[in-house]
């Protein structure tokens, strides 16, 4: 029998598998595919206060390797959120993470603020990071202001705090470090990478927003190098995504530094993945004779 | 609605039927049988791991009794184009029924069903569960040229057809909507009428401009570019033709659709 119990700060998952937000809906929309309780945390599309109507079509783009998107963080706001996503979520018997986010700073607080009143609730994932979206850029690049919101919210609650952070930057250790000085309990690690796709009949972009972010295996090594990175500067865990499809993708990220990690893209066209993704997970360690799924975190050299 | 499922059953048959359109035939009996006319799957393309997403397919035909499902693709993509190439025993990897289907109710006493080109592929089910119900079907269906027709002996077995071609190669010479028109106008009464359509989107323009004028209900069938196919990846957006600004202005073509009131939704392009 394989452990395959992680440790995110105060946060403990049965197994490292998670989803990433904005690729499993809010977990209904897979529960006729998948067993819910099979995976180790949940990570629902982000909410914001206000409901959003998310970006104009086209909003994705199947690329060689990958997809890119601009979705926009559609969404039914905070108080439809708690009355029409809630309910469903409560009665599952894993960890649910709500990811927020706010289109000012003290968005992120406002959420958090109102769903500490919520049941049913692990944790909360800050998206500091969405691409496609007009002030979520300055959050997750500049450190002061990351900071100041994750201190903020931090103030509003005991429960974990995940701060997810963008590629898209010149140091993400900065960034890392500001939100772990600002009490973050982990960090998840990456976001999309900007992108851009051309249609050269019509000679427009493919997005009706131009860029969006770039997700799926073509990122994997670029992750890779961002999760080793967070992992030896941080003191706080580091939550592995970016292109993440099979046990062995995961594998990679945790002998890199990762404590646990979040499947995405391939949520999408594999949509039984996360469990796919944790029985090879359970293979591996016994085919290695390894009890403790963690002591493969970062088992580099 | 019956839940979504995903299968791996093996091809019974790949056949080509009309130029670059293939029918496609599997075995899988809950399909066969819980599948309703509107309905599509998603087909992850075998042997093409680069091929990321899964392609979506109208069902094209069911038959409950021996448990077989068929669908109908035109080979012009990377991903149609590969599985034009498979054969009997392959396995495809494949998920569904998704999305709402065709809405139909007792007070429905004549169908008229328009089809472009490949746009015939979800009318053989509607066929089928309007004529277990008894309601007369008028169907107009147009490709470019007469290459392109399939099923014509079926359809003209079963409903009352009639076949434009651009070309004037088979049928009317022009556009399959000229047919509607012609047909909307000797009619004295439309209640109790609707019309389905699927095909092109310049030809789904027109049909709603036509559904407008008369008036007559008319539902879509429409075709958008999904990564998943039920809800997950919001890609599928549609603008709502009233929308709440700021709230909702989109639906999804996956989870909404792909079946929509044709006066409910902004037909671009």
């Amino acid at each position: 029998m394989v452990d395959l119990c992680v440790q995110i700060g105060p946060l403990r998952l049965k197994n490292p598998v998670m989803t990433a937000s904005g690729t499993f809906g809010y977990a209904e929309e897979f529960k006729d595919i998948v067993d819910l309780n099979e995976i180790g945390g949940i990570v629902t599309k982000t909410v914001t206060p206000n409901p959003r109507p998310g970006n104009p079509p086209r909003r994705i783009v199947e690329l060689p390797g990958g997809m890119l998107n601009s979705i926009g963080l559609p969404n039914v706001g905070l108080e439809n959120f708690i009355r029409e996503k809630m309910p469903f979520l409560q009665t599952l018997r894993t960890e649910v993470v709500i990811n927020v986010a706010g289109t000012t700073e003290d968005g992120f607080a406002e959420c958090v603020s109102r769903l500490e009143d919520v049941d049913g609730i692990s944790a909360y994932e800050l998206n500091f990071s969405c691409p496609n979206v007009n002030h979520g850029t300055s959050y997750s690049t500049d450190p002061n202001i990351a900071e100041r919101i994750t201190a903020a919210v931090r103030r509003l609650t005991r429960r974990p705090l995940i701060a997810k952070l963008t590629p898209n930057v010149t140091s993400i250790s900065e960034i890392g470090l500001a939100v772990q000085n600002g009490g973050a309990d982990a960090v998840s690690a990456i976001n999309t990478v900007v992108g851009m796709a051309v249609d050269i009949a019509a000679r427009k972009p493919k997005l009706a927003t131009i860029t969006g972010g770039y997700s799926g295996p073509a990122v994997k090594p670029i992750a890779l190098a961002k999760v080793y990175e967070l992992a030896r500067n941080l003191s706080i865990p580091v939550i592995a995504i970016g292109g993440i499809a099979t046990a062995e993708d995961a594998l990679e990220f945790m002998i890199a530094g990762a404590t646990a990690f979040q499947v995405g893209t391939a949520n999408f066209y594999q949509p039984d993945a996360t469990i796919k993704i944790k029985k090879g997970l359970e293979s591996y360690c016994k085919e290695h004779n390894i009890s403790r799924v963690i002591e493969l975190v970062g088992a580099l050299p | 609605m019956s839940e979504k499922k995903l299968f791996q059953p093996r091809v019974a048959e790949v056949r080509k039927v009309a130029h670059d359109i293939y029918l496609l035939q599997f075995h899988q009996p809950f399909l066969s049988r819980n599948a309703r006319a509107g309905q599509f799957i998603e087909i992850k393309t075998p042997f093409r791991p680069d091929i990321l997403w899964r392609r979506p397919f109208s069902i094209h035909n069911v038959n409950p009794d021996d448990g077989d499902v068929e669908i109908l693709f035109h080979a012009v993509g990377r991903g149609t184009k590969a599985l034009a190439h498979l054969g009997p025993g392959d396995t495809i990897d494949i998920l569904g029924p998704l999305g709402n289907g065709f809405h139909y109710d007792d007070e429905l006493r004549e169908a008229v069903l328009v089809a472009g080109g490949l746009g015939v592929a979800p009318f053989r089910l509607l066929q089928r569960e309007l004529a277990r119900r008894g309601v007369p079907m008028t169907m107009f269906y147009g490709v470019s040229d007469e290459d392109q027709f399939c099923g014509v002996d079926f359809f003209d077995a079963h409903v009352n057809l009639k076949l434009s071609t651009v070309d004037g190669s088979r049928g009317y010479k022009g556009v399959v909507t000229d047919l509607l028109v012609e047909y909307l106008d000797a009619c004295d009464d439309l209640a109790h009428k609707a019309v389905y359509v699927c095909g092109p989107t310049p030809m789904l323009r027109r049909v709603q401009e036509i559904a407008r004028q008369y008036p007559v209900p008319a539902q879509v069938s429409l075709e958008t570019i999904m990564a998943c196919g039920f809800g997950a990846c919001v890609g599928c957006a549609v603008p709502m033709t009233h929308p709440q600004p700021g709230v909702k202005e989109y639906y999804l073509t996956c989870k909404d659709g792909p079946v929509f009131n044709i006066e409910e939704i902004v037909i671009n392009g």
